[in-house]
């Protein structure tokens, strides 16, 4: 049975529903996060969510809309870990704007071709007026007075000069190498070449302040965990060596919020008896074994298909599975103490009998490791991961791995309480930061605002290059935007049928550009005392001062200064940055969001069975 | 005890196309489907009604399968389109409007039946027939010397699905690609029978469409932790490979279901592990550096095969099995018993790894001439990247089409009209014979051919979605789309017709499609070779739907009694 519902043309019930639902995220953007509590009334049961995605996780979306939204933003999700509400909250202002378009009876065509352009527009602003990471912060004492003339297009002149100047001197050098062709010249005069500068490594410190974004103490951890990582890496002399795929959380509920913290190596949580084995292994060189899936007799490998129908024919019957176990048991066991392991990692799930046995051999089994971790052992320790425990072999095995037992968390549950820390002679890098709170409610924000920071850290050292933050970039997209709908389409008319005259582009690239000011009105509410009244024309004010060709930046994050705390870090967060691939990402997804459902004028639903669920409004049968 | 339940009667309807409801059904359905039509057409979100995965599209091949109905008609008609469409690929959606148009306008027309599925016979074979012909005005030869009408026909394909979000260049992009794949899978020097290779595409989620690209020979996902060693490769060039199709994983199942009694000391486990470990001895000693699986093997063997410096790939897949049979003559292994033939091995020119954003793939490089190739799809997501490759999948196949039939329609809604404007000149010059011939008045000769015409012209209206007018110019009978919102001075600079063929000029005639017009012949246009058409469709799917489209809504009226089982 299928239904379809038709959607009113000019007033389209999907862009409607999108723009409701980008309504969620008006409190989470800016650097003062609110939390939000989903209640299902049917069960009771309720969730604290603190990001756009978490909320969205936690509804229960629908319609086809909702399900599209939820699907764009988890894949932004889990390929940015951050940004999301970013790109929730222009989906909705952008329908709003195609909303509108529709409303004064703009073709779709027409809003799809200057919505594009737009966005094409706009990313060109990101590409002009991002910041090279390489030396910022270092040459911050130059650079001062270039921001206070107007961060947008004197910040990006000065790499590109760089850029030209060193590409003149390599010109130089190709060229001197052709003509003085005799070996005999080319020997001495290839010394003078200049040799290309070393690459000024980023300043961690510096960007990651600017790159906080409210979360002072994620960001915190963030710095350590690059401390950490930097001091273990023997080429790295600069404090700059970050390693997002190295960093694992371990989340402790319980505890205050200043034991937070950032630890060398793996810290698991282990019980009792297996604590007093790492107590009896600390302090020594120890083997070490990988098990990729379970440590159990009856695991085997993804794509093996068990037998079904098997029935043992038997006269005796004591014979049951039990001995099998044992038999494995005890070949296992044999097999490890054999070839001298006192550490076996674990990725799935080890029986309990095993790790009892084990321990009495005082042999540490450690469950549920993640893959990075595992991945991490074995480079570190020469260790190869294996499926089965018989595929181990002296080969397979690592070494050089130490165990401590960093804290007792004792209490009177019966969960593994202690924390036991794995770490590498040779460092691994692996580094794993300890996040907690007494709310236990509130250990997901945590850990999500802890991975958000993370991630923003290492999108800027794969980018290389960052955006002026606080709003700053995206006023330079009102500012051209605005530019654009007012300069007149080229006079040259393209014979293209398609991309003839668009007689709406201005209107839908003011429209559009209206949804920024709304993006940056609303961060600015949310970033403090300023009334969403006061936010715009504080905005307007701006881009009118803009206009009149005074510098974005300087004036305009003096307007977010003026409402952070005054507790004397106002130097520190003078600047504020955003990441260049997570926003241009995110503007796209949102766009592509919108005309996606611009141009959907009708629902298929299958499924329906008219008897059951009764006539509903609007859906027709066919 | 079983219960015993009454049988309930039949429902017959009689003259079922005069039923409103199922006159309503019928309707909305065209109004579905017209609505998703050709570039500008909308898209229609398919899902569940408790919130399953929601696909977004406007093609057929994926809305019409998802559509179900109580109503007979429907499903006939969705039947006959997407077995059209899973022959020629394209041109689903105008098959279906079409037909829906035509039953509209028998209907409306108020003729029997008979009459009116005689006169639709006799158009047909006109209209096919015209086609067909040399001097046709519609149809351009395709030349093969030059990829310029292969690649306006792929793009007008893959420009007509809007949901893909493309813009201009990136559909220049893609079409270029698709052309480039379609000529890498033309074998080039190979006596006898010729048989064409295969594209393989992949999709790459997040990365910007002008990063899709196409390379000969195969890919294949490979472990993140594979590494090749360069050296050794370089050795025996080129490499021996061993494809498998049975599975390795040292399970048993392929012996199905039913009972098994099993001895409690026998360990099935280890004994086949054990005779796989003595299969893989061979193949290593038989000198293979590449292993194959379509899929899963024991990791106990992978760790053997790796440690004698093997390559293994595992779950390859079944639709990977047939492009890798044909890239390296390897004959797929089914069987882990007996001893492998010589001859089962295949060869592979060159590994190398590619990364192409979160995937890592290993590339297979053919040891001769060899017509597979993989075409990497990038889109920013799911949505738009699923509906980008069934676009490329039909383009492939339309442009295959081509080889048996080197001839393109004019595109835009050019087609449609030219054909109206024919089968109403025509008919008219010829109505005396067919009025003898189908035995019918010529009042209702002149009604067939009028619906007949108008339900043409309709396909070419349906292109326009935002209110614009479609017109029809009165020497070429081409078709032209006015916007709404276009002001009156500009009315004469509307640019060029649907196909990109006719540019506007102020001396032209025109008359609103679906409109009474005095009958013309259509003149084909004599124009040089110098204007290139800018939208093409493919001849064969066209004329095949078209006569999909009428013997289908033929079929429908030709219904008198509809009988349903109400048990």
């Amino acid at each position: 049975m299928l239904a379809s519902t038709v959607i009113n043309h000019r007033q389209h019930v999907g862009l409607q529903k999108l723009s409701a639902l980008a309504g969620i995220t008006h409190s989470s953007l800016g650097p003062n996060k609110t939390y939000k509590f989903i209640q299902d009334e049917t069960s009771g049961e309720s969730a604290l969510a603190c990001s756009c995605f978490r909320v969205l996780e936690n509804l229960e979306l629908t319609c086809g809309v909702g399900q599209l939204v939820y699907e764009t933003v988890q894949a932004h999700q889990k390929a940015y870990h951050t940004g999301s509400g970013c790109l929730l909250f222009l989906a909705g202002a952008w329908s709003r704007a195609a909303l509108e378009c529709l409303q004064r009876g703009v073709p779709v065509a027409r809003i799809i071709s200057a919505m594009s352009e737009g966005m094409d527009v706009c990313l060109d602003v990101c590409r002009k007026c991002s910041v090279s990471t390489e030396g910022l912060g270092v040459a911050q004492s130059e650079s001062r007075t270039a921001t206070s003339q107007g961060l947008g297009p004197h910040l990006s002149k000065t790499p590109t000069v760089e850029a030209s100047r060193a590409s003149d001197k390599t010109l130089t050098a190709s060229g001197r190498r052709k003509i003085k062709l005799s070996r005999h010249f080319y020997e001495t005069k290839s010394e003078n070449v200049p040799q290309p500068p070393l690459p000024k490594l980023p300043d961690i410190a510096h960007i990651s302040a600017g790159l906080s974004h409210g979360c002072v103490g994620a960001m915190t951890l963030v710095v350590e965990v690059s401390r950490i990582q930097s001091r273990s890496n023997p080429q790295d002399v600069s404090c700059s060596t970050f390693d997002v795929t190295k960093v694992v959380t371990c989340v402790l509920p319980g505890l205050p919020q200043e034991h937070a913290c950032v630890l060398q190596g793996c810290i698991v949580l282990v019980s009792h008896e297996q604590a007093s084995v790492a107590h009896h292994l600390k302090e020594q060189h120890l083997k070490v074994a990988l098990i990729n899936g379970d440590l159990s007799d009856t695991y085997r490998h993804l794509g093996f298909k068990r037998l079904k129908g098997v029935q043992c024919v038997s006269d005796r019957s004591h014979f049951s599975s039990s001995t099998k176990e044992e038999e494995w048991m005890e070949k296992t066991v044999t097999r490890l103490l054999n070839l001298e392991v006192n550490l076996i990692v674990v990725s799935g799930l080890a029986s309990e009998k095993v790790i009892q046995r084990c321990c009495t051999h005082h042999i540490l089994v450690v469950e549920k490791a993640k893959a990075s971790v595992l991945k991490a052992l074995a480079q570190a320790t020469g260790a190869v991961p294996v499926t089965y425990a018989t595929q181990l072999s002296t080969h397979c095995v690592g070494a050089g791995v130490k165990v401590a037992i960093w804290r007792d968390l004792s209490s009177h549950e019966r969960k593994p309480s202690t924390t036991v820390n794995i770490s590498t002679v040779e460092s691994s890098g692996l580094v794993t930061v300890i996040l907690v709170s007494r709310v236990h409610g509130k250990l997901q924000a945590l850990e999500d605002q802890f991975w958000a920071c993370a991630y923003r850290l290492h999108h800027t050292l794969t980018d290389k290059v960052l955006l002026p933050g606080a709003g700053v970039t995206e006023m330079l997209c009102v500012h051209h935007l605005h530019k654009q709908a007012e300069q007149k389409h080229h006079t040259v008319q393209q014979t293209r049928a398609g991309t003839a005259h668009n007689p709406y582009r201005g209107l839908v690239l003011h429209l559009m550009a209206d949804g920024f000011i709304d993006y940056i009105s609303t961060v600015l509410v949310n970033t403090g005392t300023v009334s969403k009244v006061r936010a715009r024309t504080a905005v307007s004010q701006q881009l009118q001062d803009c206009t009149q060709s005074r510098g974005i930046a300087a004036t305009f994050s003096q307007l977010f200064l003026a409402d952070e705390q005054e507790d004397g870090a106002a130097a520190a967060a003078a600047q504020v940055y955003d990441n260049v691939s997570v926003k241009q990402e995110a503007w796209r997804k949102a766009l592509d969001l919108v005309l996606l459902v611009l141009q959907t004028d009708a629902e298929v639903i299958t499924g329906i069975d008219p008897k059951r669920d009764g006539p509903q409004e609007d859906v027709m049968l066919l | 005890m079983s219960r015993l339940v009454k049988k309930s009667p039949s429902l017959c309807t009689d003259l079922p196309l005069d039923n409103t409801v199922i006159c309503n059904k019928l309707q909305l359905l065209r109004q579905l489907l017209k609505s998703c039509f050709g570039p500008t057409g909308r898209l229609k979100q398919v899902h569940n009604n408790i919130g399953g995965h929601v696909v977004t599209t406007s093609t057929s091949s994926v809305l019409l399968p998802a559509i179900s109905s109580s109503q007979s008609f429907i499903n006939l008609i969705k039947t006959s389109i997407l077995n059209h469409v899973s022959r020629f690929s394209d041109c689903g959606l105008f098959a279906a409007i079409l037909c829906l148009s035509l039953i509209e306008q028998a209907k409306q027309s108020g003729l029997s039946g008979s009459v009116a599925i005689g006169v639709n016979k006799h158009l047909l074979g006109l209209c096919t027939s015209y086609l067909q012909r040399e001097d046709c005005g519609c149809k351009v030869k395709l030349d093969f010397c030059s990829s310029h009408n292969l690649i306006t026909l792929a793009s007008s394909i893959i420009s007509s699905k809007p949901a893909c979000v493309l813009t201009e260049s990136e559909v220049l992009h893609i079409s270029k690609l698709a052309v480039q794949a379609f000529l890498l899978t033309v074998p080039c020097n190979s006596p006898g029978d010729v048989s064409l290779g295969q594209t393989v595409s992949i999709s790459v989620e997040g990365h910007p469409v002008l990063n899709s690209a196409v390379f000969p020979g195969l890919l294949v996902d490979t472990p993140d932790d594979l590494c090749l060693d360069k050296s050794e490769n370089q050795h025996s060039n080129p490499l021996r490979l061993v494809l498998f199709s049975a599975s390795l994983a040292g399970d048993l199942s392929e012996l199905g279901d039913g009972k098994i009694d099993m001895h409690p000391g026998v360990d099935t486990d280890s004994q086949i592990l054990d005779q796989l470990l003595e299969l893989v001895k061979r193949v290593v000693k038989d000198e293979v550096k590449v292993f194959v699986c379509q899929k899963v093997i024991h990791p106990v063997v992978q760790q053997y095969l790796k440690r004698h410096g093997v390559i293994v790939i595992e779950r390859l897949g079944i639709t990977l099995m047939e492009p890798l049979t044909q890239l390296t003559g390897a004959q797929p292994v089914a069987t882990l018993n007996t001893t492998i033939p010589a001859k089962a091995y295949g060869k592979v020119k060159d590994l190398s790894i590619l990364q192409f954003g979160s995937k890592t793939m290993l590339h297979l490089q053919p040891p001769g001439e060899s017509s597979i190739c993989t075409m990497i799809l990038c889109h920013r997501n799911e949505t738009m990247l699923s509906e980008l490759k069934v676009a490329c999948q039909k383009t492939e196949h339309v442009l295959r089409l081509t080889l048996r039939e080197p001839s393109a329609l004019l595109g835009g809604g050019c087609t449609e009209t030219h054909l109206a404007a024919y089968v109403r000149h025509k008919s008219m010059k010829e109505v005396t014979e067919t009025v003898s011939a189908l035995g019918c008045s010529r009042t209702e000769h002149l009604r067939g051919v009028d619906g007949f015409c108008r339900s043409l012209e309709s396909v070419a209206a349906a292109l326009e979605h935002d209110g614009g007018d479609s017109v029809m110019d009165l020497t070429h009978a081409h078709h032209w789309t006015r916007p709404a919102d276009v002001m009156k001075e500009q009315e004469d600079s509307s640019g060029f017709c649907g196909c990109g063929l006719m540019e506007s000029s102020p001396n032209q005639r025109w008359t609103y499609l679906n409109t009474n017009y005095q009958e013309f012949s259509p003149a084909p246009l004599s124009g040089g070779a110098a204007v290139q058409p800018r939208v093409l469709d493919s001849f064969t799917a066209k004329l095949n739907a078209l006569q999909v489209a009428v013997e289908t809504a033929n079929l429908a009226l030709d219904v008198r009694y509809l009988i349903q089982d109400m048990n």
